[in-house]
């Protein structure tokens, strides 16, 4: 750009855009560590209770002294924190098996109806989370299948395949099969050839699902609302109604956790992609 | 094996997902459609009749002896609309200047603002519309900022206002048009921008006639992206929006885990998903066309 003022004015924009992107995080955090229950935006001095009280460390038998007796809820909340983790290791599982499978097929093969998956394959995550969640909702109750940790597995699934789908299709696109008409001019049966030649060659872009699938499934809110019976919550869904039962300091807590767990995922995110390019 | 025509192989990679998506994606979906032709039983049930009331009690033809026809629900539809189109547009002015500040910024630099950008997508939505929560509550940080500067006398009123629920919905999906208007605006053709300027057209003028035919792919790209989670969102709404604030999400949401009315809620399913459906053909069509063209 030639007009230094120009450039400068972009700047301040782009400055106040990020600042909007990330101020809020920073306000849950700074409050996490505000001592006040009453109004918890106003600072009254630093203190770790509210994470000693979600961590169950907090001494209960000081009740007034001790604020983070307030927390009546922390097994509720690592009960919910292990559905989530369940829940997402099986569905990325399942759903990275499916998605690496399409892209392979729509690959590699011709066949009549391959634009048909193409296009069928996009609906899911495109398809607003309410209408899917809704749709199992009935679909489980009408076959009179209980609401489980079965139901919030199978939900996740339906949409997190799609993404595994796109992301390994773009990396085989990326690849040249001479390799594997080598493989199979030197009498490699179609399976081996699959198996030896073309998955090793695909698996950072399977990683890349893998991770973005988990990611999602951990932070999916809407479908497992629908489809969570009584038993089961996940995480999201946990804070969720903490939330709609009322502003408390502990939500702060995990708030914070959360964000420094996905600053955790993202950062492993960025590595993995910048060793594929090496 | 590289290409071939048909195969044991190939049937073994597409049973599972065509399996796995028939029963729970496009079974679920039929289930809606039939259900929101049926009618609701006393107690939450349904009855197995075939009963268009459910549609008429939303677009006006309700009879006002089987349901009576309320102009909220069309109110509704049109707020979910008009919010989501807002929502769009916002995130566009938002996203266009910076998108471009970033494409010319140092390698560096532009991995460290690409990598600011993607790390809301690891983070949680829940999450970030609690931190909204914080700062417009009457005693939130907004207002007790605002209040100790002498600005205001007494807390504005933005939670659980319209306001709220476009400025969470802006704050939610700002990645998702930042990434698709980022990579159309980092391949526009650079010679075509100087060649422009050089031949005497102004920036304006420059702008209009080769930065943004360029740049439309990705606009509309984000739009579709934007729109078509922001038209059936449910939870910004919960969290940010009060009675005025409600969404057709909510509605559903309403009739399904309290109304139980289920043939009504399925029947303003099938509005959002129609509603998703036309977008994404109008979209499909217009890329077809566009690459037509070129």
């Amino acid at each position: 750009m030639r007009n230094p003022v120009g450039w400068a004015a972009l700047t301040a924009f782009s400055l106040a855009f990020f600042a909007f992107i990330y101020a809020p995080l920073f306000v849950i955090i700074g409050y996490s560590f505000n001592s006040n229950p009453v109004n918890m935006m106003i600072w009254e001095h630093f203190t770790f209770d509210w994470y000693a009280g979600l961590l169950g460390l907090a001494d209960r038998t000081t009740d007034v002294s001790n604020r983070a007796a307030y927390v009546e809820s922390t097994g509720q909340m690592l009960a919910a924190l292990r559905t989530s983790l369940t829940v997402a290791v099986i569905t990325t599982t399942i759903s990275t098996v499916l998605g690496t499978a399409t892209a392979i097929a729509l690959a590699r093969y011709r066949f009549r109806l391959r634009g048909v998956y193409n296009g069928f394959l996009m609906l899911p995550m495109m398809m607003p989370d309410i209408v899917l969640g809704i749709g199992l909702l009935i679909f489980f109750v009408t076959i009179g299948m209980n609401l489980s940790m079965l139901t919030i597995i199978i939900g996740h699934c339906t949409f997190l395949a799609s993404y595994v789908f796109i992301i390994v299709q773009a990396r085989i696109a990326g690849i040249d099969p001479a390799l594997e008409e080598a493989s199979a001019d030197l009498g490699a049966s179609e399976w081996v050839t699959l198996r030896k030649v073309l998955l090793p060659q695909l698996a950072p872009g399977i990683l890349g699902g893998a991770l973005l699938a988990f990611v999602i499934s951990m932070d999916d809110l809407v479908i497992t609302y629908f489809v969570s019976g009584t038993g089961d919550t996940t995480l999201p869904v946990f804070i969720f109604g903490m939330i709609r039962r009322g502003v408390k300091p502990e939500i702060n807590a995990i708030a914070t956790l959360i964000i420094l767990a996905s600053v955790v995922i993202a950062a492993l995110g960025l590595w993995l992609r910048s060793r594929k390019t090496d | 094996m590289a290409i071939r025509r048909q195969s044991v192989v190939l049937g073994v990679l597409l049973a599972p997902v065509t399996l796995f998506l028939g029963f729970f994606f496009l079974l679920p979906l039929l289930i809606i459609a039939l259900y929101s032709f049926l009618s609701p039983g006393l107690y939450g049930g349904v009855e197995w009749t075939f009963y268009h009331w459910n549609y008429g009690r939303i677009f006006g033809w309700a009879d006002g002896i089987n349901e009576i026809f309320e102009p909220i629900y069309l109110q509704i539809l049109w707020r979910s609309l008009s919010f989501a189109a807002l929502t769009v547009v916002l995130t566009l002015i938002l996203c266009y200047p910076v998108a471009f500040w970033v494409s010319r910024l140092s390698e560096r630099w532009r991995l460290v603002f690409m990598f600011l950008i993607t790390l809301p997508f690891f983070s949680s939505l829940i999450v970030r519309l609690y931190a909204w929560l914080l700062i417009l509550k009457p005693t939130g940080l907004f207002n007790t900022a605002l209040l100790s500067l002498g600005v205001i006398s007494e807390p504005l009123e933005i939670l659980y206002t319209p306001t709220a629920v476009v400025l969470g919905m802006v704050y939610v999906m700002v990645p998702f048009m930042f990434l698709p208007l980022y990579s159309a605006v980092d391949n526009l053709d650079r010679a075509q921008v100087e060649a422009s300027l050089d031949l005497g057209a102004n920036r304006v003028q420059t702008f209009l006639k080769v930065i943004l035919p360029q740049t439309l792919p990705g606009i509309m790209g984000g739009a579709v992206i934007v729109f078509i989670p922001s038209v059936g969102n449910f939870v910004v709404p919960d969290v940010l929006g009060g009675a005025k604030g409600l969404m057709i999400g909510n509605l559903v949401e309403q009739q399904f885990l309290s109304a139980r009315n289920w043939p009504f809620g399925s029947a303003l399913s099938m509005i959002i998903m129609a509603v998703v459906l036309t977008v994404l053909l109008i979209s499909v069509t217009r890329a077809r066309k566009a690459g037509g063209h070129a």
